[in-house]
């Protein structure tokens, strides 16, 4: 073809002619509005309340996904979050019928807990910055390979983190295998020092000087998670995924915060202590806790999705279980309707159950000989949490969306009957609690 | 282990399942059929429920960890 | 037509949605029947058995090769009707290979727009000479079919044969249709168009419902040499006011090999080129 010939115009009369007022439906000067979706930055973005009842826990967040598609299927994504976490909590400590106070983390001052209610330790204020990068991109027909980098960094606490993923596809992508890896590496650098196994939570210390019985600045520990799984599409209106994961934790896994109460054993009350005259500290004996360092994993999850003529449902089963024998159940289901031309609300519920790891204790008995490992976290305890809650999101013209999520999220734990002591039964008092989950999200393309 | 045993079986059965065409793909195609189609709400979720309960993942991976109290 | 053929209507009755289908359906079948190389009494095998006769062809056949006409003068000569002969110079022994330069050349003689007396509405072809709408028969079909929807119904229609669409306008809400393309290397969910009205043809071994099922698309020939067109794209998807503009500009641009996109690109045409 000549270099700089236009054919558009001839193209155009040549097709009038073939076509003539057999094609009425467009004005001679009808350009076809075609918009691609690559090339586009897709973002995602979503502020986030989370507080708990009774002056517990309070988190804000700020958070912000946005992919990039390159063409040919090549994506960027970059994630983005930004979290503040005030207010207060559990210990680890056990509520008595006595006062009782303890010494804060830094080992600067103490703090008092009403008798009757469950020490709650409220010195945390933390401002958290994450940050994910992630790359996918296809290497042959049906290959596609993912990989990613994370960091994330709190006043006490540093994680970093790759994976690298693989999936195929079989069946005339009906079936698709995935296999991923992922590795991280973390530290932490409680305030106050690492504290020693068992030792004993100390008196107030001054400013320049450490709180006694520490065993170093941080600990790191090491995560290795491997995935297997199957996406399977069952019909024209249904689609399945199974997962298998597999999850080797290493090195330090202790709580640096938490404690557990010494208490009688007869009485199964805390015991009392007097700190030395002219110093402030603890009111009773506490130790801190000590749990294993290895944690091994394995879970099975599997997710439906069938859509029902426009309404879609999605049911989610976690079955996991690991060598601290903590196992459990999860079972999550949401529906999405429309409402409206460009509407959906979606409800959803969850229900959570977990046995309490094999060295959960709810306290530790005066006088007998000390465990290997021992934790009064209630989150390794018996588990129960229910969530229920709803979404509704619009569409705006421009093709945007905006969405609004609440949800009430409900815990409560047990500790073993086998780990209480004297007259506890019947006198537990677990750090149970509700929260509220507020979501305001935005959905754009840039 | 029993469990492997069972999802591989499970895999080859369901291989043998129903093959949807690429152009019967419309209802799948949908943005609100994608497994990943919360994504940021399931991973605001995931941080929440690792930093209370005692169980974690299992969904893909995640952003990491954070030393949630 | 080789390809599933479907047609969307935006209408809460059915009657009219009904009726919209047997007009799309029925307009492709009568073309399939009238243009198909590979039906004994198509119009189309009829010119091509004439050995060297005069034929005396209808209008709307008449229109199609002056259409032809114009692609051929338009493309100086790479879009050529009489080109299909040279589909005999592969041989198949299981798997689709590369015609031999040899066999190519024989069949040239036989080959060239040139060699054809038009003068409407007489065609002479030269004996051993063929012509077939392959290039444009499925995209015409396409906007008579929408054309045929419009005259039965407003609501917004959408028709596709096979991947080659036109669609009156956006949906009744003012979205725009959302058209999936496969892309090169797969993935679950093609990439998206969003079509408000005109065309879309998409050329190249995209997986555009080709029940064969291979993997590999012959080699596209330039009809003047024989040779194969150099770095020709994996696949085009353009998009028009009417299908065969956009068929055409497909058509034209792979012709133009690795300078598919240059083409496009300076006759100000809307495209999606993917290569592998």
């Amino acid at each position: 073809m000549a270099n700089d010939k236009r054919i558009g115009g001839a193209l155009a009369a040549a097709a009038c002619g073939l076509l003539g007022t057999a094609s009425p439906v467009r004005a001679p000067a009808a350009e076809p509005a075609t918009k691609s979706t690559d090339g586009l930055w897709d973002v995602d973005t979503a502020f986030l309340y989370y507080g708990e009842s009774d002056g517990r826990v309070q988190d804000a967040s700020l958070n912000a996904i946005a992919v990039r598609d390159f063409g040919d299927d090549r994506k960027l994504s970059l994630d983005l979050g930004i979290d503040t976490l005030t207010g207060a909590s559990p210990s680890g400590a056990t509520a008595s019928d006595q006062p009782q106070t303890f010494t804060s983390p830094s080992g600067r001052g103490t703090y008092t807990t009403n008798a009757g209610e469950v020490p709650l330790d409220s010195s945390f204020h933390d401002t958290r910055f994450a940050l994910n990068a992630g790359w996918s991109q296809p290497f042959a027909r049906l290959y596609t390979f993912n990989a990613g980098l994370g960091v994330s960094t709190e006043f006490d606490y540093q994680h970093v983190g790759a994976n690298l993923g693989l999936t195929r596809d079989f069946n005339q992508r009906n079936t698709t295998l995935n296999l991923a890896v992922a590795y991280g590496q973390d530290k932490v650098k409680p305030v106050g020092g690492v504290p020693m196994p068992f030792s004993s939570m100390g008196d107030v210390v001054d400013d320049d000087v450490t709180p006694p019985s520490r065993s170093g600045d941080s600990e790191d520990k090491k995560v290795l998670d491997v995935l297997l799984g199957v996406t399977q599409v069952l019909g024209r209106h249904t689609l399945l995924r199974l997962n298998y994961s597999y999850s080797d934790s290493s090195g330090y896994l202790t709580d640096p915060y938490k404690i557990l109460s010494v208490v009688d054993p007869v009485t199964g009350e805390p015991l009392v202590r007097t700190p030395p005259p002219g110093v402030e500290g603890p009111g009773g004996v506490y130790l801190y806790e000590h749990r294993p360092d290895a944690r091994k994993k394995q879970s099975v999850y599997g997710e439906l999705r069938q859509d029902f003529s426009g309404k879609v449902l999605s049911l989610g089963y976690r079955y996991s279980t690991d060598d601290w024998e903590v196992d459990s159940h999860t079972l999550e289901g949401r529906f999405r309707f429309p409402v409206g031309e460009s509407s959906y609300l979606e409800p959803h519920v969850r229900y959570y159950t977990q046995t309490a790891a094999d060295f959960y204790r709810y306290s530790l008995a005066d006088g007998a000989p000390l465990p290997e490992f021992a934790s009064a976290d209630a989150r390794l305890a018996d588990l129960d949490a229910y969530t229920v809650g709803v979404k509704y999101a619009r569409q705006t013209t421009g093709g945007n969306e905006w969405s609004a999520r609440l949800e009430w999220y409900r815990q409560t734990s047990k500790a073993p009957a086998q780990t209480l002591i004297g007259n506890q039964p019947g006198n537990v008092q677990m750090p149970d609690f509700d929260a509220v989950i507020l979501q305001f999200g935005y959905h754009f393309s840039l | 282990m029993k469990k492997t045993l069972f999802l591989a079986l499970a895999c080859t059965t369901l291989a043998g399942c129903t093959t949807v065409k690429p152009w019967e793909r419309e209802v799948l195609a949908r943005d609100d059929m994608q497994l990943d189609a919360n994504a940021l709400d399931t991973a605001l979720d995931d941080h929440i429920y690792f930093s209370k309960e005692g169980t974690s993942g299992g969904r893909g991976f995640g952003g990491g960890g954070c030393g949630c109290n | 037509m080789g390809s599933p053929c479907e047609v969307l209507v935006e209408s809460s009755h059915e009657q009219p949605a009904q009726a919209v289908a047997s007009a799309v359906a029925a307009c492709a079948w009568r073309i399939e029947a009238k243009f198909s190389r590979y039906r004994d009494d198509s119009a189309v095998a009829r010119i091509n058995r004439a050995g060297g006769e005069t034929v005396e062809v209808d209008e709307e056949t008449a229109k199609l090769l002056d259409f032809a006409d114009h692609a051929w003068k338009m493309s100086d000569g790479k879009f050529d009707i009489t080109s299909g002969v040279l589909r005999r110079a592969w041989t198949f022994d299981g798997r689709a290979r590369v015609p031999s330069p040899d066999d190519v050349h024989a069949l040239l003689p036989l080959v060239g727009w040139s060699r054809v007396t038009w003068q409407r509405p007489r065609l002479t072809l030269q004996p051993g000479m063929e012509i077939d709408f392959g290039g444009i028969g499925k995209e015409y079909a396409v906007d008579l079919a929408l054309a045929a929807a419009v005259a039965c119904t407003d609501a917004p229609v959408l028709v596709n044969f096979g991947g080659d669409l036109a669609a009156t306008g956006p949906q009744r809400d003012g979205r725009a249709w959302r058209v999936g393309v496969e892309g090169v290397a797969g993935s679950h969910i093609p990439w998206t168009l969003e079509l408000a009205g005109g065309a879309l043809a998409t050329s190249g071994d995209t997986y555009r419902f080709i029940t064969d099922g291979t993997d590999r698309r012959p080699h596209i020939l330039d009809p003047r040499s024989g040779e194969p067109v150099r770095g020709a794209p994996h696949s085009i998807t353009v998009a028009a006011a009417t299908c065969v503009e956009a068929g055409m500009w497909c058509t034209l641009a792979m012709l133009e090999g690795a300078g598919a996109e240059a083409f496009l690109a300076r006759e100000g045409v809307r495209h999606w080129i993917q290569r592998k």
